[in-house]
């Protein structure tokens, strides 16, 4: 799991004036929109391939998940652009959230 | 981690593009009530008040690693112009880690009893009285061993972090009734004080005379001090 701020750092630079002007009185605990629904496209239908055909550097972070034997691995770096995964492992419907 | 599955429906998540409390929350396409992501409760909507259950992973490891203990694993790979792809060699978040920047909503944090940007291994055992305790443990603990043998509430609890593979993962450390003080060895093994030998990727006992058997896997998330302090401000921290 991350933080989601670090996703909007980027797009601060899309959407710098968004913030401005509820920012004085902000409590922390406001419900606010920056980006349509979706923009950020989560992954529904998840695509893997196997460890063999994989192109993943030796040392690349993954998140690494097993149940009832059957293993998935998600690149972080890959799921900056995605944040949610909605995946099946070992018969157990997962979100896998970064 | 979350489960999608709740009261006996299953639901699919999307990213809301809508911020609380710094961070992003989710949305289910079934409802489009709004979630946290970091405490997996419905904020707004028709599941107001729900919680997603919370699931056990590695939060992050080495690919070189996860492969050699789960060689059958499959591994996302996400379609491209130039075909598929399964990595994108460069964090594009590498220069907020490296700033002390704590969100963009402008607010203070104000619990000054870490460094905002101190990274800690985050930890939520339920205890007996339907409440939960909170614990986190920072990496800086993990300078000199892999392993903090701790109890939180009653439970004992065996905290991993190697950090030359940033690899985190934390069980309880009790065998059946029989609570075990735990030692770094190389690489991602730990060992007990009976000399059994445990895989922290696996859980598995590799030698000794609980081989084979395994530690229960607790969720955890490595995390800024800042937002975990943000979401659970009655957490304790660690500290020898």
């Amino acid at each position: 799991m991350k933080n989601y701020t670090i996703i909007l750092i980027l797009l601060l630079a899309i959407t710098a004036c968004a913030s401005a002007e509820d920012r004085e009185d902000y409590s922390g605990d406001a419900i606010r929109t920056l980006l349509p629904f979706d923009a950020i496209p989560a992954i529904t239908e998840p695509q893997f391939v196997s460890a063999g055909a994989a192109k993943l550097d030796p040392d690349a972070p993954v998140i690494g998940v097993t149940f009832n034997d059957e293993s998935h691995a998600y690149s972080l770096y890959l799921l900056n652009g995605h944040e949610i995964v909605n995946d099946v492992v070992g018969g157990m419907n997962i979100a896998t959230t970064w | 981690m979350y489960s999608r599955d709740l009261d006996g429906k299953t639901y699919t998540f999307g990213v809301s593009g809508k911020l609380w409390r710094d961070a992003l929350l989710m949305y289910d396409h079934q409802t489009r009530s709004l979630w946290s992501h970091i405490t997996g409760e419905a904020i707004q909507g028709p599941l107001k008040g729900k919680r997603l259950k919370l699931l056990v992973s590695m939060p992050q490891i080495a690919w070189k690693t996860w492969q050699l203990n789960y060689p059958g694993t499959r591994v996302l790979s996400v379609p491209t112009r130039g075909g598929m792809r399964e990595e994108i060699s460069r964090d594009s978040y590498a220069g907020y880690h490296a700033s002390q920047d704590t969100g963009v909503s402008g607010m203070e944090y104000t619990d000054n009893r870490l460094p905002n940007k101190s990274l800690v291994i985050g930890v939520q055992i339920p205890a007996r009285n339907g409440t939960t305790q909170f614990r986190a443990y920072p990496l800086t603990h993990f300078a000199e061993t892999a392993v903090i043998n701790d109890m939180l509430g009653e439970v004992p609890l065996l905290i991993f972090h190697d950090k030359a593979s940033f690899a985190t993962a934390v069980f309880k450390r009790n065998v059946g009734q029989d609570v075990r003080t735990f030692s770094s060895q190389a690489s991602h093994f730990v060992e007990d004080n009976t000399g059994t030998r445990w895989n922290t990727v696996t859980g598995e006992a590799t030698s000794g005379k609980d081989k084979g058997k395994r530690l229960e896997r607790l969720p955890a998330v490595n995390i800024y001090w800042f937002a975990w302090a943000r979401y659970y401000p009655e957490t304790t921290i660690y500290s020898q």
